[in-house]
């Protein structure tokens, strides 16, 4: 079961490649796009620094990490499951969603091996040199028990990421046109580059427990960097924990919604 | 005169006539944008926390808050992507319908737009400019802004507004050398952030970057309304801001015939 699905996988994944291959220039231009997005977040950083010497209490470094960590898991669901913001805009409500139905394979597997997303790759560029620079310059702990829990961690934060897009897609199931409603929920994730303390009581509410993108980005973070966070994130591992559970529970919750979706899925059209 | 306008005035007509139809995912964008201006107000807020000087840039803390909400009102208006229209024109092949009516395309694009700064302008920007006023004078403690700031603030936004519809219609004349420019618009949009001053104030940038900023049109977009806003300007100041955006919107006017022309010349259209 598992070999079938790893082989149309990589049968689907090859495709990716041809398509990569035959447009270089659209490929290249998307990549920079990205890139370039998130650079100027951090020329943003640097010149506010030429005017104070930390952010209370934070210095340009500890940020440039936490704002660089933050692109890792964002990129890697990016570039994975882009896919599914489609049907979140356009596959229910124009009925082709129905392709999906009639294949004997599992839906969600099918929707998202349908599409790599290559733009990803600027996001993951940059927050891989960000992550490097801090290495280089000692801002951030570095031994094998911290490089396990970083490769953890970034993996739960993929999947909180896709959990929080398929929840907000699945709901097109019942409004069609669920994207404007995703849209919302996923831009949330911007204010987690910053560490969450500058904002008011209710955001940092909101971003840690509902929407938990604090937990995605700053918190891990600053584990990372053995500083600051609530409650010791900064040398609580349990952080990372709390991390793994809000994964597993949205992921269910999720893909229960998802499945109850297709349930009440009716085609569109005649 | 009169004939052009009974040609040009429906498509801002249609334009504001179609915002009005998708009402609720328009009203849902703009909140997601003003996201973007909490963060900024709260990043803004900790860095003024964190230093003693009063103001940083020339501006006070009081100050970034107006500079902020104001931002988002004037780039909301003024900010209005044909680009976007272009591609879609030039992909869909319409553009070849556009060229053999007897109308300027431009003209058509800009109206078009027109009536979409309207809608903007009504819908959120009000709103939030008002709110901002209130918040001004009953949280901060400064004075309503002037009537004679603002009418020199809606003039300049005007000319911001030309400037960018102007500048844009250059930019979406690469829809007709490749079909994927949703890359270029990305970095197109990331760059216009930094260059107009809607991410940080470009008085914070290092002298010799400003010098530059004063020979590109992109300072005009946003922040001379923003900063006439603000009042920062001084009589002498102000004239010449206003002449300069003036300036930008003729130079960009005729770069804007130059290149089309070009164009043109050159288009293939497949198909009907």
């Amino acid at each position: 079961m598992i070999k079938r699905y790893l082989r149309l996988y990589k049968v689907l994944i090859s495709q990716f490649f041809k398509v990569i291959m035959q447009s270089k220039v659209d490929f290249l231009m998307g990549l920079f796009g990205f890139f370039f997005t998130q650079i100027m977040g951090i020329a943003f950083l640097y010149l506010v620094f030429q005017q104070i010497p930390t952010l209370q209490g934070w210095t340009l470094d500890q940020l440039i990490f936490i704002y660089g960590f933050a692109q890792i898991p964002r990129g890697i669901d990016h570039l994975f499951t882009d896919n599914i913001w489609m049907v979140a805009w356009r596959m229910v409500i124009n009925g082709d969603f129905d392709r999906y139905m009639l294949r004997p394979m599992n839906v969600l597997f099918q929707i998202i091996g349908e599409k790599l997303q290559p733009d990803a790759l600027g996001e993951l560029l940059v927050g891989s040199i960000l992550i490097v620079r801090s290495m280089m310059k000692g801002v951030v702990i570095i031994d094998a028990v911290h490089i396990f829990f970083f490769i953890l961690s970034v993996l739960a934060g993929a999947l909180i990421y896709t959990s929080i897009k398929l929840f907000f897609a699945s709901l097109a199931f019942w409004v069609k046109c669920s994207g404007p409603f995703l849209q919302t929920a996923y831009e949330m994730a911007d204010f987690a580059k910053y560490p969450t303390e500058i904002y008011a009581k209710l955001i940092r509410f909101i971003i840690t427990w509902i929407v938990p993108f604090a937990f995605v980005a700053y918190l891990p973070a600053s584990y990372f960097l053995g500083v600051g966070g609530f409650f010791g994130s900064g040398s609580n591992l349990g952080v990372i924990g709390i991390e793994w559970i809000i994964a597993v529970v949205f992921c269910g919750v999720a893909y229960l919604v998802f499945q109850k979706g297709i349930r009440i899925y009716e085609s569109a059209g005649n | 005169m009169r004939k052009k306008l009974k040609i040009y005035l429906p498509f801002a007509a249609n334009e504001l006539k179609r915002q009005m139809a998708y009402k609720g995912a328009f009203y849902l964008f703009m909140f997601i944008s003003l996201f973007s201006s909490f963060i900024m107000y709260f990043l803004w807020m900790a860095i003024y926390g964190s230093t003693d000087n009063s103001s940083l840039g020339g501006l006070t803390k009081d100050e970034m808050v107006v500079y902020v909400f104001m931002v988002y009102v004037t780039s909301s208006i003024v900010a209005i992507s044909i680009s976007d229209w272009v591609s879609d024109d030039v992909v869909k092949g319409n553009v070849a319908m556009n060229l053999i009516k007897p109308i300027d395309y431009r003209m058509s694009l800009i109206i078009r737009a027109m009536g979409d700064m309207v809608y903007r302008f009504l819908m959120p920007g009000v709103f939030i400019w008002i709110g901002l006023e209130i918040y001004k004078y009953k949280c901060l403690g400064m004075p309503v802004t002037g009537i004679e700031n603002i009418l020199l603030y809606l003039i300049s936004c005007f000319m911001s507004f030309l400037i960018f519809v102007m500048f844009d219609f250059c930019f979406g004349m690469i829809a007709f050398f490749t079909t994927y420019i949703f890359g270029l618009m990305m970095v197109k949009e990331a760059l216009l952030k930094f260059l107009t001053g809607e991410l940080i104030p470009l008085s914070f940038f290092p002298g010799v970057i400003q010098k530059v900023f004063d020979f590109l049109p992109f300072s005009s977009m946003v922040y001379t309304p923003v900063m006439i806003y603000l009042g920062k300007y001084d009589h002498k100041e102000l004239a010449f801001v206003l002449g300069r955006q003036a300036a930008w919107v003729i130079l960009l006017y005729l770069l804007g015939s130059l290149i089309w022309r070009k164009v043109t010349r050159r288009l293939v259209v497949l198909g009907g």
